[in-house]
């Protein structure tokens, strides 16, 4: 008997509860029908990944196939390990200098008096955060197109055979990394440079007076100090190690198929799949995807949880 | 000692100041190699590659471009704008009310709200299942709705908004309710004056996101009308780069016809053309706004 008045009571505090803050409950309601419509709903369509989708019988008439299509992915051909890897070799790479490039930039920011060319420096870095991976692409063009890009005109200058970069898929890898740490470095070193613009400054003048030089200062007060940021980024960024970025590299190389199989990740299998091998397949994909993001954010974030004092991501 | 310590000083000195030197060439070499490009003429560019300095000087490539495809230029600059405009304002409309409505400590399900937002961030459903929503039931084919709506919300701008307002005392909004103010008055006359460094800093964000998509573009648009400025340079590139790698026949690219190298880089200077005028001005509020969102409380 109580517990039917306790739940009569909870469901009228939840009632009461709606009416008393009416306003901002509407207030949230179109954020959420977004969520919901984009976000929500398309959990239904994961049941494509486990049928052999077909429009005319829609996603819940068509036939169900059980694990086929991922056994496919997996057994079928070495592409699933092949875009696995590529995706985990790139994102790594990224993270490490990502980590390395920003930091650098931060610290010797910090070190540097002139205020003019502190400020250069900085408007220059920043800048190709504020470019669109089509816009990077432009601009690796122009420096790898065969007959007119600046690397092949220098290497004829100084006697080499021109490279026909854009039919070389060794090379890609490289180009594509570098690209991203180019576009990111001056944006994260911000955020570096917000953690250390909150360093108790009495701690380097006793460092000074005792002697300690600039990079001993570096090593063993700013570095140390900068930790605890660095780990939640990079943590952060681990979680979503299965995420590969699909405009960077579409941006970059586009559907050129002489270079796909070196720069293809999962994002970028699933879209062009979707066009030949069918939806319930690149669905299967997806998920994996997803899976694997979900472990390991989920994983990140409880190594957060432990260095950040108990607030992490959620 | 003291000298061996100022010469440790001097040597690390020197290399912050070349690292940081040659990193600002390097960010923005590329650009001044495109602007360059882009004004020389197409014979020069053909004859001796690109080139840091501008080769036989001329207007020639962006007059062509306008007098050839100056309607369908501009068309999609009046849409990529309007895009963009149309965009940042609903995306920053419903972005500052749910982040408002939130960070009021006496909304009872306000930790709900905040999971249904972060459980998007942690598991998706993949492209997939999204696209065929958006093609099948939502009818975003085609349709300007399909450059707006599926970016509107970002849940990661939503938090960044939050730790702006959740600085608000919130006393405030207890004297405006004993002055008889609604939940909704305290948002726009309290709440938002309050914060415009954070709304600054997220209406650039949303504004640099619509201005830099094209991945809308190319999931939903196939008709030219509906180009936005980034997929046709988008467009443009993959032609090239597919007949660059040499897999299509020659006599498939033979139908494609190349734009000049001139053509390709001004589109580009044309594309960034706003981003390069507006930088100046907005990336001081761009730099605070990071700041003063990384470091919490």
């Amino acid at each position: 008997m109580r517990v039917i008045r306790d739940s009569i009571r909870k469901k009228s505090g939840f009632m009461k509860e709606l009416k008393q803050h009416r306003i901002l409950y509407l207030m949230c309601l179109p954020a959420l029908i977004v969520l919901i419509l984009f976000c929500y709903i398309p959990f239904t369509g994961i049941w494509m990944a486990f049928t052999d989708f077909n429009v005319v019988d829609g996603i819940f008439g068509s036939k169900f196939v059980g694990f086929d299509n991922f056994t496919y992915f997996f057994n079928g051909n070495s592409t699933a390990w092949r875009v696995t890897f590529n995706t985990l070799i790139i994102n790594l790479f990224c993270i490490l200098f990502g980590l390395i490039v920003p930091i650098s930039i931060a610290i010797f920011f910090n070190e540097m008096k002139g205020k003019l060319f502190k400020k250069i420096t900085q408007s220059a870095m920043f800048f190709p955060y504020f470019l669109s991976w089509v816009v990077v692409g432009a601009i690796i063009y122009g420096f790898f197109a065969t007959d007119v890009g600046l690397v092949n005109r220098v290497r004829e200058t100084l006697g080499y055979e021109p490279i026909s970069w854009y039919a070389s898929p060794q090379y890609w890898k490289g180009i594509i990394i570098f690209a991203n740490v180019w576009k990111w470095s001056g944006y994260n070193s911000i955020i570096y440079m917000a953690a250390m613009s909150s360093f108790d400054v009495s701690l380097f003048e006793a460092a000074e007076i005792d002697g300690a030089n600039k990079l001993q200062r570096i090593c063993y007060l700013t570095l140390p100090m900068l930790k605890s940021t660095a780990v939640v980024l990079v943590l952060l960024s681990v979680g979503r190690i299965f995420y590969g970025d699909f405009g960077m590299i579409y941006g970059i190389v586009g559907n050129n198929p002489s270079l796909s199989d070196a720069v293809s990740v999962i994002d970028t299998y699933v879209y062009s799949s979707m066009k030949t091998l069918g939806f319930s397949y690149s669905t299967a994909i997806g998920l994996y995807q997803s899976i694997m993001g979900l472990i390991l954010v989920t994983l990140a974030n409880k190594f957060v949880k432990k260095i950040n004092d108990g607030e992490g991501l959620f | 000692m003291k000298i061996k310590r100022s010469y440790s000083d001097r040597v690390l000195k020197t290399i912050a100041y070349s690292f940081m030197g040659l990193f600002a060439i390097i960010c923005l070499y590329p650009l001044i190699l495109t602007l360059s490009v882009s004004l020389s003429s197409e014979r020069e560019v053909a004859l001796q590659g690109y080139s840091i300095f501008p080769q036989g000087f001329s207007f020639n490539t962006y007059i062509y471009i306008f007098a050839h495809s100056g309607m369908k230029i501009l068309k999609s600059y009046g849409l990529t704008i309007f895009v963009t405009v149309v965009g940042t304002l609903g995306a920053l409309l419903i972005t500052t009310m749910i982040s408002y409505a939130i960070s009021i400590k006496a909304l009872r399900y306000r930790n709900m709200i905040a999971f249904i937002c972060n459980f998007t961030i942690i598991f998706s459903a993949g492209l997939i299942p999204w696209y065929i929503m958006c093609v099948r039931y939502y009818n975003l084919r085609n349709s300007v709705f399909a450059l707006i709506i599926p970016s509107i919300f970002s849940v990661w701008n939503m938090f960044l908004l939050r730790t702006y307002f959740s600085h608000i005392p919130q006393s405030l909004y207890e004297a405006a309710k004993i002055d008889g103010a609604n939940y909704f008055e305290m948002y726009y006359k309290i709440a938002l004056p309050l914060c415009k460094t954070g709304i600054l800093t997220v209406g650039l964000m949303y504004a640099l996101q619509y201005w830099n998509d094209w991945w809308n573009a190319l999931m939903f648009i196939n008709d030219k009308k509906l180009f936005t400025l980034q997929f046709y340079l988008y467009n443009i590139l993959s032609n090239v780069n597919a007949i660059s790698s040499g897999v299509v026949p020659s006599g498939a690219a033979a139908n494609i016809t190349l734009p000049a190298e001139t053509v390709k880089m001004a589109v580009t200077v044309i594309t960034i053309g706003p981003i390069i005028f507006l930088y100046p001005f907005v990336q001081k509020f761009f730099i605070n706004g990071i700041m003063t969102g990384a470091v919490k409380e």
